[in-house]
């Protein structure tokens, strides 16, 4: 293991930004190389343990001969944030993963993400761990966009129960993921975890995944057990279930919930007089794959997403 | 006198609701011809535009026999934002302005951005004023994509600006509300003066000046057009970006935005430990210095200024 750093910033008062990499492996004719990044953001610690867990599991794999690849993590992009409780750059709150393929002439942000997007290039494969960008919390999924260079059967080697793959929204041309897919790395998005906490359960879905899709791409000499067989979802077979009052919010299922038609899933009541103000019925037969989680809820937040085999009438994104 | 109406309220968690307001004005008498809106708040740290607006209403309340068309004022949209000092939603943390044309089916910001599109649906022209951020103070300017050139710098010209700035197309800015509504045929102008969370008076009576002209021109009012300034263009020039070299304090020698010579001090890079000067900030090109730092605390890379000049 070679622990370096990817970029180095100083800071007007504290202590110099590093990024840090944790290179295992090398260079290898018949294995293909690959670069995980964690937390992008200061409120992904979840992904921030999933890293630094498979950094130490890699270690140990090292040691024992198992890796044939390069085979790069980044567990935290942000340590700044992390290290303050904030979600974006200190100063002046952009989200690092807004800010690709950046601009090394460019703001302060534009400058780490340029510098950093320098190292990731050239990767066969290019995996995100990413938190949600909304207050939900949902199963482990894939985030695969269409941009042209996607690839859908390396995804499927990570064995998870969902792929959402859908076309790109313009924001997304700022984020990682597209921009790698462009350099012509087989890019995609694991997203997983409620921020700001860790789910220990999710966390060890996707650090199994993760090796399994090592495993299976000749990058690490080691057998796995097989996962679940993907499915690839679009947009059209995922159900909202909308909060049509805000107030506190009582969920009575949880994400990975099979849930009937008709049945009742969650309560919303009047946070000042406690009055019941709304029952929250399943629409449709399917899995509860996301959930809000903050327990105060906004009129018209999605509450549940639910995914179906059949296509829905409302169409939106997971 | 305006009719003050609620245009979009949703419902918030504990016994309130988000809500924006607008303050309309119609002819007296007769049809409207035409139907304006002006915006501001959108950033809810961002208080010039607010001035604009309380200008605005104050002489369409003097002279309402000069009403011709609809006029909608919108100083809050952001309105939690602009009562508590914070830039995006509050919350969610997430930038309003990126999250155009939204949505009804999802979070709040872009419920709010759907609802803001709907209401000003129709509306034949918007402005959209900005005041930067905390960081840069920017003299009165109106940023327009290059796709939308031809129709929106005639426009531009009207408004008693300093300097219209036709830009490159960038994807990201397909999320604004400019954008989205420049979509469905309002034209809309971006202005940025000023600096976020505060006011600068003189700037406010100047785009009075201008919004007042444009609805001359346009027919909304019924005044002779205004002897206005005409904006620097764009593209007569080429902009050149001061990033700081190192962190830093940073100390301007330049008060205000202004002319400035090719050589020339625009400020400093000062250590506050070590007492040293760690950077001279020299101007690469000469021309004027339309956005200078407001805010003194700098990384590498922090944008110090920027000159609009003659194409080198
Ligand atoms: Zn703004």
């Amino acid at each position: 293991m070679r622990r370096f750093d990817i970029v180095t910033l100083d800071s007007p008062n504290r202590a110099p930004l590093r990024i840090e990499g944790f290179l295992f492996g090398e260079h290898h004719d018949n294995a293909p190389s690959v670069a995980i990044v964690g937390a992008m953001n200061g409120d992904q610690i979840n992904q921030l343990y999933v890293a630094s867990g498979l950094v130490e599991y890699l270690r140990r794999k090292e040691e024992e001969g198992k890796i044939i690849g390069e085979i790069l993590v980044i567990p935290a992009v942000n340590p700044y944030a992390l290290n303050m409780g904030e979600k974006n750059w200190p100063l002046d709150k952009t989200d690092l993963n807004m800010m690709f393929p950046g601009y090394d002439q460019g703001e302060t942000t534009q400058r780490i993400t340029a510098r950093l997007f320098e190292t990731l290039k050239g990767y066969d494969y290019g995996i995100i761990l990413e938190g949600r960008r909304d207050q939900g919390m949902c199963l482990p999924y894939v985030k695969l966009i269409q941009s042209g260079y996607e690839d859908l059967d390396a995804v499927r080697d990570l064995g998870m129960g969902f792929v959402h793959y859908r076309p790109y929204e313009p924001i997304e041309t700022a984020m990682l993921q597209y921009n790698w897919q462009l350099w012509e790395t087989n890019a995609f998005a694991i997203v997983f975890g409620k921020n700001g906490a860790i789910d220990q359960s999710d966390s060890d879905e996707v650090h199994n995944a993760l090796i399994r899709f090592l495993s299976k791409r000749k990058l690490l000499d080691w057998p796995v057990f097989e996962g679940k067989k993907s499915n690839i979802l679009h947009s059209q077979q995922i159900t909202l279930l909308k909060a049509s009052r805000a107030g506190i919010f009582i969920p009575k299922v949880h994400c990975g919930a099979f849930v009937k038609k008709g049945e009742v899933i969650g309560l919303i009541m009047d946070a000042l007089s406690g009055e019941k103000r709304e029952k929250m019925v399943a629409p449709c037969e399917g899995i509860v794959t996301c959930q809000y989680s903050h327990p105060l809820i906004f009129q018209n937040s999605i509450a549940f997403r639910i995914a179906s085999v059949e296509h829905s009438s409302t169409q939106e994104r997971l | 006198m305006g009719l003050i109406e609620e245009v979009l309220t949703i419902e918030l968690p504990v016994g309130e609701s988000f809500r924006i307001q607008r303050c309309r004005y119609l002819p007296l008498k007769g049809e409207s011809n035409k139907r304006i809106s002006v915006v501001s708040g959108i950033h809810g740290d961002e208080l010039e535009g607010q001035y604009v607006c309380f200008l605005l209403g104050q002489w369409l309340r003097e002279n309402p026999e000069k009403i011709r068309g609809t006029i909608d004022i919108y100083p809050a949209i952001n309105s939690l934002g602009l009562d508590s000092i914070t830039r995006s939603i509050p919350f969610y943390g997430v930038d309003l302005n990126r999250t155009f044309p939204g949505s009804k089916n999802d979070f709040l910001p872009a419920q709010i951005a759907d609802g803001v599109v709907e209401v000003m649906r129709g509306s034949d022209i918007a402005v959209d004023i900005h005041s930067s951020n905390i960081f840069l103070r920017e003299i009165p300017q109106v940023r327009i994509a290059k796709s939308q050139e031809k129709m929106l710098v005639p426009l531009a010209n009207l408004l008693n600006i300093d300097f219209v700035w036709v830009h490159d197309a960038v994807t990201v800015l397909e999320s604004t509300f400019a954008h989205a509504m420049n979509t469905i045929g309002t034209k809309t102008l971006v202005v940025e003066m000023g600096v976020g969370m505060r006011l600068g008076k003189a700037y406010g009576h100047q785009l009075l000046d201008g919004l007042l002209n444009l609805m001359a021109h346009e027919g909304i009012l019924d005044i002779d057009p205004l002897d206005v300034r005409f904006p620097i263009q764009s593209h007569v020039g080429e902009v050149a970006y001061l990033n700081a070299s190192s962190p830093g304090l940073f100390v301007p020698a330049i008060e205000h935005c202004q002319v400035i010579e090719k050589g020339s001090l625009v400020g400093h890079i000062v250590s506050p430990l070590s007492g040293e000067i760690l950077d001279d900030v020299i101007a690469p090109i000469g021309g004027i210095l339309f956005t200078i730092r407001a805010y003194p605390i700098v990384y590498e890379g922090s944008l110090l200024g920027r000159i609009f000049g003659e194409k080198q």
